[in-house]
């Protein structure tokens, strides 16, 4: 028993250490920066930072509630026809990163863009077709990218929550809206939370859309500081800004998150779905079709007609492929370390439940609250300052990858964790499993659904990953993402639109896979 | 089966790992400049010596900060740059090797740096494209004439973030004061409202749609246009072109061998392809740059060097000025 647990803190404190690099490099060179270089940055950037990247998270997080909230409510209270097929078309603008949401409404909206045809069609050449090189440009094109989680989290918290209290408030004379604004949406408060917590996380790291866009949010800044002007420490003390900024949006998120237990803890009848009348169903059709329209159908119909071209111009050569395999190793490989390297911390938290397992937790998920540049800043120059051999090699890609998406591995095993009482592993033990058959045959297969979830989300996010990449990568190591930046920069459309198209691609089997397992579950 | 299917995944990531390790000996070029450009040069110059080039694309400026943070550890053996700004930063931060005179001696030392640790190799000008459909910005001679009032709503400019821009207003820097080139861009700001263009080609496809009636722009995007659509209303204008009038802005593109570089010889090879009269005329045609190199043709229909007036500052001071010119633009707070 003691050696587990000695095995166990031994590894999950190396985990940790591993994911605090970037933290360290962050509080050793913005410990730089002097006093009078601290207030120049305070006056001269933070105050146009803050404002640009709060009103930004704001109406993300506003934009995401709308969609999310209305879509998830609609589908899981209503029965009507294709009802499944509209869950699928909530989650699929997962499989579409940020900057490409970001490089095709560009595009689309330019006076020469579908959008932009259609505007001047209806409202004459006079008047300027809208840009996105704004706030709301920006705060538009993270909504739809990022409102998917806030829908997951929504309609599972759903689909468990308890219906006997909504119909008690309506035998105690409430109308339906009463019920919504009243019984039901507050008991959505955690997943709500939760989700939002997830879409604000994303605004604030956000490179690519931001970048695109022109954006000056701090990530973006911080890239430009570093890159631009090569001001290391100006730009490690703008991260530690961030740091703080992200700290406190997951307490609050934590905050609301506890009150969850209070809801979810008794017996949940079983929900039935009301069947929508005809009416209803248009309209629930036209609400959702309006969301699928802009934040799935018209973005791959725009790559898959510049596919057909890059198809009919011999552009998909083999060195596209190379890519592709490029893509799904680099994927594949950062998404089976990251599940192996955050068991030990899931585990170590589920057998002491105290205070140094619960800042472990935290302490792996700093990958969450750095941006993507910094991150790979502060493994390079790890890198090149102890373990110089193996620099320029993919595997300080992988960490790199590792580090940064260990968070979402970290909670996709938290959760199933939870299920794991020592009992079940006690019992393991006395029957007379040695430590390791006790962790094969009765550890993994509890937390087997973690394990896939924490794989699958690590699998998603790597094969998207641009800023880390951009800057880590092998020599010659092109991934889909860096060539889609690539292109996208150049304007060759016709060849950042397959790199697009197979990403989403990619990215389908295995959310088919997390999904399947996640209805199976909830039935 | 699941087991079988799990093992795999192991084994693939292990695998993946093992590849990255291994990689062959070639020659690796960090290029911030478009692949459709470097790739014929590179075709030809692999054709000619047999050596194999790895392209490493990104932006000429994070590949700087690249080859920087990397420092011997880097396996870059050529950087090359859009722009003579990263090229000079490069030199003054020490990252490059200073190449032997000899082999680079046929471009115009102007076009160099002052200890040969790099090369200009194209080089292109920011010139105007006014539309021929109105006459509304007939009047402008100057780029300083683009602060205009009358040019209200009328302009098109890059965002600020462009290499290109930010060496052009380095120029107007060091040809005039400070003060001038301040008020310039604040003109310019009101005149743009808050809406810049992300990319040149577009400010010309906005004068030859009659969006806009002028742009601030590198010659040879007005020339790419041309090619798609020949009878495109748009013409070139050199600006700054009077008496005491300060000439039009020029920029290089060139290349540095990588300080730390093992394959030197080859870089060397590379560089001296790249200068060679074949080398020069790909430059020239490719993109419609001015080759650096005297006597080399530049492409159909661009105007020639010899007439018309270029603004007499060193391409170094594109990099050793850079700073400066970032914090002019950011205190004036161009979009």
């Amino acid at each position: 028993m003691v050696k587990i647990l000695s095995t166990r803190s031994v590894l999950s404190t190396s985990v940790v250490l591993l994911a605090s690099i970037p933290l360290i490099y962050v509080l050793i060179n913005s410990g730089q920066l002097s006093i009078p270089q601290w207030s120049n940055l305070w006056s001269a950037r933070l105050p146009g930072l803050l404002w640009n990247t709060l009103t930004l998270a704001i109406l993300v997080a506003i934009g995401s509630f709308v969609l999310g909230v209305s879509s998830a409510w609609l589908i899981t209270r209503r029965e009507f026809i294709g009802r499944r097929v509209a869950t699928w078309l909530m989650i699929l603008p997962l499989t579409i990163p940020t900057y490409v949401f970001a490089h095709i409404y560009t595009s689309l909206t330019e006076s020469s863009g579908w959008l932009g045809q259609l505007w001047t069609m209806i409202f004459g050449p006079e008047i300027q077709n809208p840009e996105l090189y704004n706030v709301f440009g920006v705060a538009f094109v993270l909504s739809i990218a990022g409102f998917s989680y806030v829908f997951l989290l929504v309609s599972d918290a759903l689909t468990r929550s308890r219906v006997d209290i909504e119909e008690a408030a309506r035998l105690h004379g409430l109308n339906s809206r009463q019920v919504f604004w009243r019984i039901s949406l507050p008991m959505l408060r955690p997943a709500i939370a939760a989700g939002l917590a997830l879409v604000v996380l994303h605004v604030l790291s956000d490179f690519g859309a931001v970048s695109m866009l022109r954006y000056q949010t701090f990530t973006l800044s911080i890239y430009l500081q570093m890159s631009g002007r090569f001001d290391l420490q100006a730009a490690a003390g703008l991260s530690l800004v961030l740091v703080l900024l992200s700290l406190t949006f997951l307490i609050l998120e934590r905050f609301f998150r506890d009150r969850q237990r209070y809801y979810s803890a008794a017996q949940a009848q079983r929900m039935k779905r009301r069947p929508a009348s005809k009416t209803e169903m248009v309209l629930i059709w036209s609400w959702l079709g309006g969301i699928t329209l802009f934040a799935f159908a018209l973005p791959v119909t725009w790559m898959l007609a510049w596919s057909w071209e890059a198809w009919q111009l011999d552009l998909i050569t083999e060195e596209f492929w190379g890519y592709v395999k490029n893509s799904i190793s680099i994927s594949v490989a950062a998404a089976t370390f990251a599940t192996i390297a955050a068991l030990p911390v899931a585990l170590f938290h589920a057998r002491l439940r105290n205070k140094i397992s619960q800042s472990y937790l935290h302490m792996a998920s700093i990958g969450f609250v750095l941006p993507g540049p910094v991150i790979a800043l502060g493994i390079l120059s790890f890198v090149l300052s102890t373990l110089p051999f193996i620099y320029g090699t993919i595997i300080v890609l992988v960490l790199a990858m590792l580090i940064r998406f260990l968070p979402l591995a970290v909670q996709a095993q938290e959760a199933s964790v939870q299920q794991l009482s020592p009992s079940i592993e006690e019992a393991g033990r006395s029957l007379g499993a040695s430590p390791w058959e006790n962790l094969r045959r009765v550890t993994i297969p509890v937390l087997r659904t973690g394990l896939v979830s924490a794989w699958v989300l690590v699998f998603i996010d790597t094969l998207k990953e641009l800023p880390a990449t951009l800057l880590l990568r092998p020599t010659g190591f092109d991934t889909l993402p860096v060539r889609i930046w690539i292109e996208a920069s150049e304007e060759m459309l016709e060849l950042a639109a397959p790199a697009a198209l197979m990403l989403m691609l990619g990215t389908l089997p295995v959310l088919w896979f997390l999904m399947r397992q996640h209805d199976a579950s909830t039935r | 089966m699941k087991r079988g299917i799990i093992s795999l995944i192991i084994m693939w990531s292990m695998l993946a790992v093992q590849i990255g390790v291994a990689q062959a000996e070639e020659l690796v070029v960090y290029s911030g400049r478009s692949d459709k450009f470097v790739k014929p040069v590179v075709k030809a110059f692999t054709e000619k010596t047999d050596i194999k080039v790895t392209l490493h694309a990104g932006s000429s400026t994070a590949l700087l900060n690249k080859l920087k943070l990397e420092g011997k550890r880097s396996r870059a053996d050529l950087y090359i740059s859009n722009d003579a700004g990263n090229l000079q930063k490069g030199a003054d931060l020490g990252l490059f090797k200073p190449m032997k005179d000899d082999l680079i001696k046929v471009i115009p030392a102007n076009y160099r740096a002052k200890d040969n640790s790099w090369v200009g190799l194209s080089a292109r000008a920011r010139v105007l494209v006014v539309s021929t459909k109105d006459n509304s910005a007939d009047f402008v001679k100057s780029v300083f004439d683009l602060a205009d009032p009358r040019l209200k709503g009328k302009l098109g400019i890059t965002h600020s973030g462009n290499e290109s821009y930010i060496a052009g207003v380095t120029v107007y820097m060091r040809a005039n004061d400070d003060k001038k080139v301040k008020d310039w861009l604040a003109g310019m700001k009101s005149n743009v409202n808050g809406s810049v263009f992300n990319k040149h080609s577009k400010i010309v496809k906005a004068v030859a749609s009659g969006k806009k009636s002028i742009g601030l722009v590198n010659h040879y995007y007005v020339f790419r246009h041309l090619d798609k659509k020949p009878d495109a209303p748009i013409k070139i204008v050199m600006p700054d072109q009077s008496n005491d009038g300060m000439g039009v802005a020029w920029n290089v593109a060139g290349a540095a061998i990588a300080k730390q570089s093992k394959n030197s010889a080859a870089a060397e090879k590379f560089i001296a392809f790249m200068v060679s009269e074949a080398g020069q005329k790909l430059f020239a045609e490719v993109n419609r740059e001015y080759p650096t190199r005297d006597g080399i043709p530049t492409a159909k229909n661009v105007p020639a060097r010899s007439s018309y007036k270029v603004a007499d500052v060193p391409m170094r001071d594109l990099g050793t000025y850079r700073n400066a010119t970032l914090d002019v633009i950011e205190a004036v707070g161009m979009p």
